[in-house]
């Protein structure tokens, strides 16, 4: 299985609840990434604030942040390759380069509308 | 002394700041040494003054303590905590990554959390590390004010709860990056703290009604999270041998006595003991000697060569210039116990009884706000920041907000990051900000939290401005964060509160001193409770009042732009009455006594000496 690696930005914690004020896409990021967790997924989140020897050692990620500043994460490796940068993955993003298939889950990824759709 | 009775390995003394914690485990510490025993005493308050009790430099290193064979002492600096955990975290990868991104790791391990969970670490280090504490029978700790004790206590069984839910990252607790290989170690100190056998709680009061409240609260608290075996020890009662018919004497004597009748039913079950108020301040191990005896050493009254009359400004004098301005924000600031709810009290009452329009509110988690000000005024709006309340209220909304769409799973991680320390600190610097926007239309008084919170709040505070600031970047906007409203003096005064002791002046001076690291010049210094103002007769308070002159004098002359001198009353300061004579007002003829000295707190130093020769 396919290792994901998220490489966040400086973060007082990684739903954002310490800050000034909660990021909301943190919050979903953070129920996504444990459904997929759940759901077999290999994942490692790094938090700049607290992890940064994991940024310093990867040449990927430090290449990366030499480039395009702390401004430009989060960075995501799948196997030490670029995925996505600059923003988070949703469950479908992130159910294919884990590999799922659960289609019941694709649908419970987020709700199309506020009512019965 | 109960409390000194077969004490086990661990000796924990809580209570608000200023009741005497740290000299009654400094006492402790060297009665238990002198008995033989090998002690190690610990200080973990953020204003921790061990070292100047012992005359001694401490710091965070155990030291022996050279007049004291068999004692050695510690002091924990919950700053220097953190800096030296930020070192650990930032070192490594300096020069490695860009200048930019290791500034930014710097900023956001400059939070609260980070500060209490450094000190936290160190703490739990000196609980269940055998080897480091191997040559001690005795740990004697002398804690932070009663509400970041609790914090601080409460955290190992809050962390515990959270690994041991194992639902995705430890994110909050996440600054703690070697929590997880830490969790037999956080778990071994909690069950340290809950042994009877191993942990001896005791719970430091003054005979004050409102104190002996809290120290229940704190009671309940402690015994919620399984510190069951609890001591309480009743500090400075003033008995009655010593009242020689002095007014002041015999009515404080007779208030001690009926606040400690009327003590919450769950403290008259725990083990009591009650220290005499001495006449000497704690300093100094002949002093520390003496406070865990019973005996008073006398003096004869007429022989304190004490002035009749204090020629030191009126907290009324201080009002009048509050006054001129119309509207503003009023800080008070100062360590817990200082009086900063009465005082705030006080000045908004003196202001509404001028006609003034004013908000009066306190975010002290320890307030008794209600309690003091029994009775209400047509232009004085009161009202309370509850610490608690607020931080209900800021989870519920974030859950029914941000949490809204998420599923049970995801909802549940979320619950379980608003449950960490840092939320409170949050949700109450929210409630604050709120009220603070108020003050350019009417007075906004205010009664901050005890030192070591106020400067976490005020870092947060400032946290949020850079935020703003960056935020909105090069836009022009016109905008005003609550920061860079504390920082104006045309629009915020910052009073600093303190006792004329020498542990509290000290206190209040280091406050300032960090103030104006922040950018904040405190505005005047009230100096509350003063024996000295109050013009006593006994023996043992005129050697008090006499103990207070030369504080008075250092903050007149070398710590305050302009100060005020609050004398202690014979009646609890409570209702808009007693408030009002407070300030130093005359009920009889409405003549404000300080008046006479009203201009001269105008000007920036009073060097005149303190009495005068009337």
């Amino acid at each position: 299985m396919p290792t994901i690696q998220i490489f966040d930005p400086a973060l007082c914690c990684s739903t954002g609840v310490c800050g000034v004020d909660v990021d909301q896409t943190l919050v979903n990021f953070a129920a996504d990434l444990n459904w997929a967790k759940q759901n077999g997924a290999q994942i490692e989140r790094f938090n700049l604030a607290q992890q940064p020897l994991n940024f310093a050692e990867n040449t990927t990620v430090k290449a990366f942040l030499e480039r395009s500043g702390q401004e430009a994460l989060p960075l995501i490796l799948v196997d030490g390759e670029v995925a996505m940068a600059g923003r988070y993955p949703n469950r479908t993003e992130l159910a294919r380069w884990a590999g799922m298939t659960d289609a019941r889950n694709e649908q419970n990824k987020s709700p199309c509308c506020s009512g019965p759709c | 002394m109960h409390f000194l009775d077969q004490p086990p390995r661990h000796l924990f003394f809580t209570g608000k700041g200023g009741v005497g914690k740290t000299s009654i485990a400094c006492a402790t510490a060297v009665q238990l040494a002198a008995a033989g025993k090998r002690v190690l005493l610990v200080s973990t308050d953020p204003a921790s003054n061990v070292g100047q009790v012992f005359g001694e430099h401490i710091g965070n290193q155990i030291t022996a303590i050279p007049a004291v064979p068999k004692l050695s002492a510690l002091e924990i600096d919950p700053q220097a905590a953190a800096q030296a955990y930020r070192d650990r975290i930032v070192g490594p990868v300096r020069g490695v990554l860009p200048d930019a991104v290791v500034k930014g790791i710097e900023e956001q391990l400059s939070g609260a959390c980070t500060t209490e969970i450094a000190a936290f670490d160190e703490f739990t280090a000196l609980l269940v590390n055998a080897t480091l504490t191997a040559d001690y029978e005795h740990i004697v700790f002398d804690t932070a004010p009663t509400g970041h004790t609790i914090r601080l206590l409460q955290l190992p069984g809050a962390w515990s709860g959270f690994l041991e839910a194992g639902k995705g990252d430890a994110s909050c607790l996440g600054p703690l990056a070697g929590l997880e290989k830490q969790r037999t170690q956080y778990q071994a100190a909690v069950a340290a703290l809950a042994d009877p056998q191993r942990t001896r709680l005791v719970l430091v009061a003054r005979a004050q009604r409102a104190t002996l409240h809290e120290v229940a609260r704190t009671h309940h608290e402690l015994a919620a999270i399984g510190l069951t075996q609890q001591y309480l020890v009743i500090n400075g009662v003033l008995s009655l041998e010593t009242t020689e018919h002095d007014p002041l004497a015999v009515a404080i004597q007779q208030r001690e006595q009926s606040a400690l009748a009327a003590m919450p039913q769950t403290l008259q079950a725990l083990p009591c003991d009650q220290i005499a108020l001495k006449p000497f301040n704690l300093v100094g191990l002949a002093a520390l000697r003496q406070l865990l005896t019973t005996t008073i050493p006398s003096n004869d009254a007429e022989a304190i060569n004490l002035p009749t009359q204090l020629d030191a400004p009126a907290l009324s004098s201080l009002v009048d210039a509050i006054a001129v301005d119309g509207h503003g924000l009023v800080m008070l600031m100062g360590k817990g116990g200082v009086g900063k709810t009465t005082l705030a009290a006080a000045i908004a009452v003196d202001l509404a009884l001028r006609g003034l329009p004013v908000h009066l509110t306190t975010s002290d988690p320890a307030a008794h706000l209600a309690e003091t000000l029994e009775g209400s005024l047509p232009n004085l709006i009161v009202s309370r920041i509850d610490p608690h309340a607020e931080t209900e209220r800021y989870r519920k909304h974030i859950l029914n907000t941000k949490g809204a769409r998420l599923d049970a799973e995801g909802r549940a991680l979320l619950e379980e990051d608003l449950r960490s320390p840092c939320t409170e600190e949050i949700a109450v610097f929210q409630a604050f900000s709120r009220i603070i926007r108020e003050a350019g239309k009417q007075f906004v008084i205010m009664d901050t939290a005890p030192t070591g919170h106020t400067l976490l709040l005020l870092d947060a505070t400032g946290a949020y401005h850079r935020d703003v600031t960056r935020q909105m970047g090069a836009t022009s906007l016109h905008y005003t964060t609550p920061m860079m409203q504390l920082q104006d003096p045309k629009q915020t005064k910052v009073l600093i509160a303190t006792l004329a002791e020498t542990t509290p002046v000290l206190e209040a001076a280091n406050l300032q001193t960090d103030l104006r690291r922040a950018g904040i010049e405190p505005w005047a210094w009230i100096i509350n409770n003063s024996v000295a103002a109050a013009q006593p007769t006994s023996a043992l308070l005129r050697q008090r009042a006499y103990n207070e002159l030369p504080e008075i004098q250092q903050v007149a002359t070398r710590h305050a732009q302009r100060y005020a001198v609050v004398p202690l009353l014979q009646q609890e300061p409570v209702g808009i009455n007693r408030l009002r004579d407070l300030g130093g007002h005359r009920h009889r003829d409405g003549e404000v006594e300080g008046g006479a000295t009203a201009s001269r707190a105008e000007n920036s130093i009073d060097t005149s000496p303190l009495y005068g020769n009337t």
